[in-house]
């Protein structure tokens, strides 16, 4: 699905700090967004720049001290804890760098997981067509500690899309990998985007992986602004920590 | 090393709490191992010290006639001599209450060692004397108190009436049983006399106390060889001293290993304890060693840590320990008169503070190893995903401190054999709860996948699969405490019954001793006037000795115990009187109307002592005479419904020349016994008459202070287990909070998270208490198998009741804790450094 000018992801006027101590470190300073659906975006910017905090506020895992945001049309802000759960569990799909699969189940197990959470029938046979649509198709019963980091966030690409969600959110997902597996998880991540049509966010330090978006958005400052990219030769080492 | 033990010290007090568990887990453990082999030890000594007291001579020698004069002569040649004479009858106040007594009559000589304490102060020869035509006595302080006697009162034994001139506050050779049955009251030879209750044929003892330079054996075989024929048990001071050594040296042997187990138990804790606390400090050793500290001086500086805390742990644990051996110690002391002795205390002490070094190395060893490998690597990469391992060379360490503990355990008990029974059966439950998880585990594998189970179900399933599941240790720890408290319970539930329902149902409510043959019918007549009296009967009771087994004769074999046994006098009967149900274990009862042969039953202890074999032909002396009779049947006693508790029955007939004495008993209403106890008191003073009734009261309150013993000691292990639980808990916090966080970022409601961990914790407790359950009812099944011939039949559901409402409230606390301490936090799954 091609991107469109419709807003899956809303958000003006973020505020966020963090207590440390008896003082308020700042985080996000009026941070404003708007992402069409389908679209895929990369959020770069230096360590402690803020990229987590609005990955925690966009999946709804942390709220802003001030401003509003709204995910296909919902206003987060109107949604009480189990609100936001279901959320995520419908909506959205998360994967982490540290991928964080759960150690007491199998692969199959943990792609079926949301399916399960949100009561859909047939969730093991959709899991497994999904771990086939990842490579995984002969793993299906092997616990995490049994399978490879890229065998692991593989897992975890097909835990976070199998619900379909209209929202995929990434922080550094080839940050735990070898350049020879983050490139085919890379491939993997785009095929499906592509594939399902879903919205991508994605944090990373990884400039080629950034440069494969549609857009590129630098956090600086607490404040967040369009990157303009000049494919293929911009060089990107501007955009490192 | 100046440097690191510096280092360490600092480290481990910064730690602040995080390692309580570790110390008291170590402080409880070594307590009880303190405290009960300083009981021991001061008991064990003082016994050793006062024995002859106890015993109240070197040599003594019961007849149940006086010795003739030669043989007292010959004693007297190089020893002195005391005589006490003792007989069970009843003692009669003013007021015409009765009540049993043994009746001791004491010599100038009495006693041979110590002395009777009395009040008021006095000799006790001028206590007991003839003074203005009446006769005094010496009340024991108990029985006085019992039945409100106090100096001055009059009292009357048989026909004779005598004066209470003083109260014995402490008599050294005063049974321990006395207590329980007939308190001792002392009188002199001639009022003994006075009373004409000896007479030919009652139940009189004569004992024979010896003061001897000699060494007691040797005095006592020389006595032996000199009168070989002469019908008098021979026991010198160190056989009853064994014995006593040995019966103290089982119990101590069992508390203690009450206290190992909590040790052991303990041991969990203290490995949960360390791994957590390691776990937590990995960056920090990695950061040492990345800025040059060496595998060596590294492993000695975790070690430190460990070695300091453990020695500190312990140390307290054998302060604590030795001030309850002290306290238990004074307990005892009120009950036998033992003099104290505490220079041997410090020996179990540093005993216990050992063990508890030994147990917290061996526990924290594998954790330590695991942690020591660590690699400088994670301060880049981070932590998690680091796999750790223990090093083989670790891993024989650790065996090698467990074998020096198993070889300690071994001598440090005084019965070896319950120290070998102990490591048996701690490799048995190993082994059992290694089966049990396993199954477990494999069944929850496939139960998982039911698509019928509720998600909270399944993922709770699929939690206890996970090796670092609190499964393994929550079984083990909390499943050990449990299974003895289990079994604690159903002893002590199945004694309660057979107390208050089973004896008081079945077992007559008087029983008479020393009754007359001419004087049943006036047994009937008196107790017929009872309300509600069901029924009196009388057995014939005859006393003999065994003296030879299929032709041998007892007194000729070369061995000891059986030469000696033959001089043992029996109490027989026949089997139509008999109303004391014993159990056949061998052989069979002949038919009611057997004519034949003349035919024998006997008692298993007696049986098993000789060795003999159903179809053994037996000899018996009988007022001389000489009886032959075929072993038809070897059988035991119900214990605690025992009454007369005989050691051979024979077939209707053979004894009826010799039978001029008999027991008795009657079954009414328990209220009517004290009555009908002071009315045949009254005309027939001779016959001694217990109330089963007062020895239930005295077994209810014995019972009392033992259940509140084993409650206690089942209390410490379940703490010592608590101890270990909550640190599994905290162990498997970390774990349950990082998997509701990711569910939660998934997309799961708290409700669902809350679920997942009650149904974890619910499986836990179901499990464990049935494991408990089932251990413990096994292990009490056998005790009381083995010491009271009862069974728990029928009560099994209190044990599986205590067990599920234990471990579920333990656990429930558990869960509690951690539903309270789910604090989740998802920005520590975003760890892109943003």
């Amino acid at each position: 699905m091609p991107p469109t000018d419709t807003p899956l992801i809303e958000a003006d006027g973020l505020f966020m700090h963090y207590a440390i101590g008896d003082r308020n470190v700042p985080v996000l300073r009026g941070v404003a967004l708007r992402i069409g659906a389908g679209t895929r975006v990369a959020i770069a910017g230096p360590s402690g720049s803020g990229k987590t905090s609005l990955l925690l506020l966009l999946s709804g895992l942390e709220q802003p001290a001030a401003g509003r945001i709204r995910i296909a049309g919902t206003d987060l802000a109107e949604l009480d804890a189990d609100g936001r759960a279901d959320l995520r569990r419908d909506q959205i799909g998360i994967v982490f760098q540290s991928f964080h699969l759960l150690p007491s189940l199998s692969a199959l197990d943990n792609v079926s997981l949301p399916l399960q959470m949100a009561g859909a029938r047939g969730a093991r046979e959709a899991a497994s067509k999904m771990l086939d649509r990842v490579g995984l198709a002969d793993r299906l019963q092997h616990r995490p500690s049994q399978l490879s980091g890229g065998e692991q966030q593989r897992v975890a690409i097909a835990r976070a899309l199998v619900h379909r969600p209209r929202l995929l959110l990434a922080d550094e997902p080839t940050g735990n990998l070898d350049d020879q597996t983050a490139e085919s998880v890379r491939d993997l991540l785009f095929g499906l985007n592509r594939e399902f049509g879903t919205t991508l966010v994605l944090v990373t330090h990884d400039l080629a992986f950034a440069a494969r978006c549609d857009r590129v958005l630098r956090l600086h400052d607490g404040q967040l602004h369009e990157a303009i990219i000049d494919r293929p030769t911009e060089p990107f080492g501007a955009l490192s920590p | 090393m100046r440097f690191l033990l510096d280092l360490a010290w600092r480290d481990l007090r910064a730690s602040g709490r995080r390692l309580w568990i570790f110390a008291a887990c170590l402080v409880l453990g070594v307590s009880l191992v303190a405290a009960a082999g300083g009981l021991h030890r001061q008991v064990a000594d003082a016994l050793r010290q006062d024995a002859k007291l106890i015993f109240g001579g070197d040599v003594e020698i019961e007849s149940a006639q006086p010795l003739p004069d030669d043989a007292l002569d010959w004693m007297r040649g190089g020893a002195t001599v005391s005589r006490v004479v003792e007989l069970r009858t009843m003692l009669r106040t003013e007021s015409g209450r009765a009540q049993l007594i043994e009746l001791l009559s004491a010599d100038a000589e009495y006693p041979l060692y110590g002395e009777v304490l009395l009040q008021p102060q006095g000799r006790l020869a001028d206590s007991l004397a003839l003074r203005d035509g009446q006769w005094g006595a010496a009340v024991d302080g108990a029985l006085a108190q019992r039945i409100g006697l106090r100096p001055g009162d009059r009292i009357a034994i048989g026909e004779l009436e005598l004066t209470i001139r003083a109260l014995v506050l402490r008599q050294p050779d005063r049974s321990l049983r006395a207590d329980w049955g007939a308190a001792p009251v002392l009188v002199a030879d001639g009022a003994l006399m006075a009373t004409g209750l000896v007479q030919p044929l009652s139940r009189v003892s004569y004992h024979y106390r010896v003061r001897t330079g000699q060494p007691a054996t040797a005095w006592r075989d020389a006595f032996i060889a000199a009168y070989p024929a002469l019908p008098a048990e021979v026991r010198s001071v160190d056989e009853r001293s064994d014995r006593m050594a040995e019966v103290l040296g089982q119990i101590a042997s069992g508390l203690l290993l009450i206290g190992f187990s909590a040790l052991f138990i303990g041991g969990l804790g203290v490995f949960n304890s360390v791994r957590a606390y390691l776990q937590g400090k990995l960056t920090s050793l990695a950061t040492l060693r990345a800025l040059g500290l060496r595998d060596g001086r590294l492993a000695v500086f975790v070690l430190l840590q460990i070695l300091l805390l453990a020695v500190l742990a312990s140390a307290t644990g054998a302060a604590i320990g030795t001030a309850l051996a002290l306290a238990g110690a004074q307990l005892v002391a009120d009950r036998l008169p033992l003099t104290r002795v505490l220079h041997g205390l410090w020996q179990p002490a540093l005993a216990a503070m050992l063990f508890g070094v030994l147990t917290a190395l061996a526990f924290s060893l594998p954790a330590l190893g695991r942690a020591l490998s660590v690699s400088p690597a994670v301060l880049f990469r981070g932590v998690e995903g680091q796999s750790l391992h223990t090093p083989s060379a670790v891993r024989w360490l650790t065996a090698a401190v467990l074998v020096a503990m198993l070889q300690m355990l071994l001598f440090f008990l005084p019965d070896p054999r319950f120290g070998l029974a102990f490591v048996l059966a701690t490799a048995a439950l190993l082994a059992m709860l290694d089966l049990a998880t396993r199954g477990l585990r494999r069944t929850a594998a496939r139960l998982q996948h039911q698509a019928a189970l509720p998600l909270p179900l399944q993922l709770a399933l699929a939690g206890i699969q996970e090796p670092q599941s609190p499964l393994r240790t929550a079984l083990l720890s909390l499943g050990s405490a449990l299974t003895l408290l289990v079994a604690c319970s159903l002893v002590v539930v199945t004694v309660l019954r057979t107390v208050n329902e089973t004896v008081p149902t079945q077992a007559p409510a008087l029983v008479f001793y020393d009754v007359q043959t001419e004087q049943i019918p006036l047994l009937g007549e008196i107790l017929s006037s009872a309300h509600g009296l069901q029924a009196v009967r009388t057995a014939p009771l005859v006393l003999g000795r065994l003296i030879a087994v299929n032709g041998e004769g007892l007194q000729d074999s070369a061995d000891g115990v059986r030469a000696r046994e033959a001089r043992d006098e029996h109490k027989l009967s026949d089997r139509s009187g008999n109303f004391d149900d014993v159990v056949i274990d061998r052989g069979a009862w002949w038919s009611e109307d057997h004519t034949g042969e003349p035919l024998v039953a006997m008692e298993d202890r007696e049986s098993d002592q000789l060795g003999l074999k159903v179809g053994d032909r037996l000899r018996f002396d009988i007022m001389g005479q000489p009886i032959e009779a075929r072993l038809a049947a070897i059988y035991s006693q119900r214990r605690m419904q025992s009454r007369l508790w005989l050691e051979g029955i024979f077939s209707d007939g053979v004894l009826d020349p010799f039978i001029t004495r008999h027991v008795g008993a009657a079954w009414m209403p328990a209220e009517q016994t004290l009555d009908a106890q002071d009315r045949l008191a009254a005309v027939a003073p001779n016959i001694a008459s217990a109330r089963t009734e007062s020895l239930l009261r005295e077994t209810r309150a014995l019972m009392g202070r033992a259940s509140g013993g084993l409650a206690l000691v089942a209390g410490v292990c379940l703490a010592a287990s608590l101890l270990v639980l909550a640190s599994v808990v905290a162990a498997s916090r970390s774990r349950q909070v990082y998997d509701a966080t990711v569910m939660h970022a998934l997309g799961a409601r708290h409700t669902l998270l809350r679920r997942v961990l009650v149904w974890e914790y619910l499986i836990l407790a179901v499990v464990t208490a049935c494991f408990a359950s089932f251990a413990g009812s096994v292990l009490a099944t056998g005790l009381l198998h083995w010491r009271l011939d009862s069974s728990p039949a029928g009560l099994y559901w209190t044990g599986l009741l205590t067990a599920l409402c234990v471990s579920g409230l333990s656990l429930g606390l558990g869960a509690r804790y951690l539903l309270s301490q789910m604090r989740l936090n998802p920005a520590q799954l975003l760890r892109s450094g943003g």
